[in-house]
């Protein structure tokens, strides 16, 4: 049994008197495609900056492929697009791919390296006269370069068209299939239920979800019942039920278990116009989690996005 | 190291500012400025010969000076604009050590430094007829070289210390005021008495002297060569305190 992809312990890592992730725990088998989904300042960047070692943790450990986060960047055992990161001025595309490749030990043959990412056509460009999408992909064959086991990015399509992250994703299932272990944050709900065969949902620096994405959505909210009712009713004290919404006059009741539910209303009501019973989207799973974490958390888990 | 030491020099040498300030600007004042004013001095006695080669081995020192100085700190400043850019953070999730990218680019300032001494070297004995013993030529360049090195790390010290802008407009500053008060445009020795005594307080000024020093007797003085490593090690140390409070790969800002 070869070590994970990545272990984080416990992980706390706090900015002051911020705490950006809480006591995390997850661990990631290699060749997984895992999104780690949250809002805004859900503790995402800050996970993926201590795997990389960017900022040391307040407690707990990280683990990649069995070693230290440091060691495992030197050994040349991860790829990474970072948020915050950069290329440099008055340098040549084809100039920063190659002093990049040959840092690593075993880097991608730089022809495809260069095809696979779709920059073959910029390397004689000046990096200053990028346009977002360019540099991105560029950014994306600096996290290639070294064909690392593990790849890490952080919210990789944020500057990128419809196009760009199209393309971009299939050449991420490309890469998941070749073996590489693929774990991106990111706040794109299709993003994370198209691409990743595992969904981490992190709210106020914790995991509040995980499994596959049909799992997340399952297990956050069960189903939703909807039908037009008088908004004087209220539902509240129904079994099962664990939300209730209104829109005008139409009511959503978040469900459990619908059955039970649906024999309550109906012994109450003789009526249910324009009933609908559905299962929740990702996304419903998504702001039920996360909602659910923000009101149970402290207020310090609460912590806006790090810089 | 080679792979980022070329890489380093190729984007510092593509910066037409960079190698106008350090080499071009430097060898044009070395001309101009012993032609204006050392050639009044060059008449047909042998005085006058003395006094020219005295003013034009003089003047030369200085530029040499003024032009490792402004490729010292040129060179080592960018640290801040890379940081700013977010490519230091980038290196950082790469195998390349952090040691390793600043070593580079102290060595990118140190080697950048050597060109600004040799050119206005050479133009100094080609076009202005300096005289040196071999010896002598090759004793000052090497020590002007040297003495580069509290430019270099004071470089440093501003490139990690200050912000994209900040680092920019610094660099500009400092070097017209080193250049200026230490007596590289104009010799200290014209200067009034309280000017005066600000240029012995500068690094730039016992650069000056060091050449000087090196020009006349062969031999560098011992006060120049113990304040500018005094020097070196007061600014490397700085240097060092901030990187620890500041590492390279946090964002700016």
């Amino acid at each position: 049994m070869t070590a994970p992809a990545l272990e984080i312990t416990g992980l706390t890592v706090r900015y002051g008197d911020v705490t950006a992730v809480h006591d995390l725990d997850l661990e990631l088998a290699a060749g997984e495609t895992v999104a780690l989904l949250g809002p805004n300042g859900a503790g995402k960047s800050s996970t993926v900056n201590a795997v990389l070692g960017l900022v040391p943790p307040s407690a707990g450990q990280v683990r990649v492929l069995g070693r230290r986060p440091r060691e495992a960047v030197e050994a040349g055992c991860v790829g990474v697009m970072l948020q915050h990161g950069g290329l440099p001025s008055q340098a040549r595309v084809g100039e920063v791919v190659r002093l990049v490749r040959r840092s690593f030990p075993s880097p991608w043959p730089a022809e495809d390296l260069l095809v696979v990412t779709d920059v073959a056509g910029l390397v004689d460009r000046r990096v200053d006269q990028l346009s977002g999408g360019q540099r991105q992909r560029v950014m994306l064959a600096l996290a290639l370069a070294g064909t690392p086991p593990l790849l890490v990015l952080d919210e990789p399509t944020a500057a990128m068209d419809v196009e760009s992250r199209r393309s971009f994703w299939t050449t991420m299932r490309e890469l998941a299939a070749r073996g590489h272990t693929v774990v991106f944050a990111t706040h794109h709900l299709e993003e994370a239920d198209a691409v990743a065969d595992r969904v981490v949902v992190v709210a106020g620096g914790r995991v509040v979800a995980d499994g596959s994405a049909a799992q997340v959505k399952a297990s956050a909210s069960g189903r939703t019942i909807r039908f037009t009712a008088d908004p004087a009713t209220r539902f509240g004290g129904l079994p099962a039920v664990t939300d209730e919404q209104w829109h005008g006059t139409s009511v959503t009741l978040r469900t459990a278990d619908p059955e039970t539910t649906l024999r309550a209303l109906l012994a109450r009501h003789d009526r249910l116009p324009d009933l609908e019973v559905r299962g929740a989207s990702l996304e419903d799973a998504f702001v039920s989690l996360t909602a659910a974490a923000v009101t149970t958390a402290t207020p310090t888990a609460t912590a806006g996005d790090p810089r | 190291m080679t792979d980022l030491l070329v890489f380093q020099l190729r984007r510092v040498l593509r910066n037409w500012q960079f190698v106008l300030f350090s080499v071009l600007l430097p060898a044009a004042f070395t001309v101009f400025f012993t032609q204006v004013f050392g050639g009044q001095a060059a008449g047909g006695t042998a005085q006058d010969r003395a006094d020219f080669q005295r003013y034009a081995t003089d003047y030369m020192v200085s530029m040499m000076a003024y032009g490792a100085i402004g490729a010292a700190l040129g060179a080592t400043v960018r640290l801040a604009f890379d940081r700013h850019s977010g490519w230091l953070r980038q290196l950082r999730v790469t195998p390349v050590p952090t040691a390793r990218i600043v070593g580079v680019d102290i060595a990118v300032g140190m080697l950048l430094a050597l060109p600004s001494v040799l050119v206005v070297a050479l133009v100094g004995r080609f076009v202005n007829g300096v005289q040196l013993p071999l010896g002598t030529w090759v004793v000052l360049v090497g020590v002007m070289w040297a003495g580069a090195a509290p430019f270099v790390a004071l470089g440093l010290l501003l490139g990690l210390a200050l912000d994209e802008q900040a680092a920019g407009a610094a660099i500009g500053i400092l070097g017209v005021v080193l250049a200026a008060l230490g007596g590289l445009w104009f010799p200290a020795e014209l200067f009034p008495p309280v000017l005066r005594s600000v240029a012995h307080l500068l690094p730039s000024y016992w650069y000056g002297e060091l050449g000087r020093g090196a020009a006349a007797d062969g031999v560098p003085g011992a006060g120049a060569v113990l304040l500018l490593a005094a020097a070196a090690v007061l600014f490397a140390a700085l240097a060092g305190l901030v990187s620890r409070r500041r590492p390279l790969f946090a964002v700016s800002g």
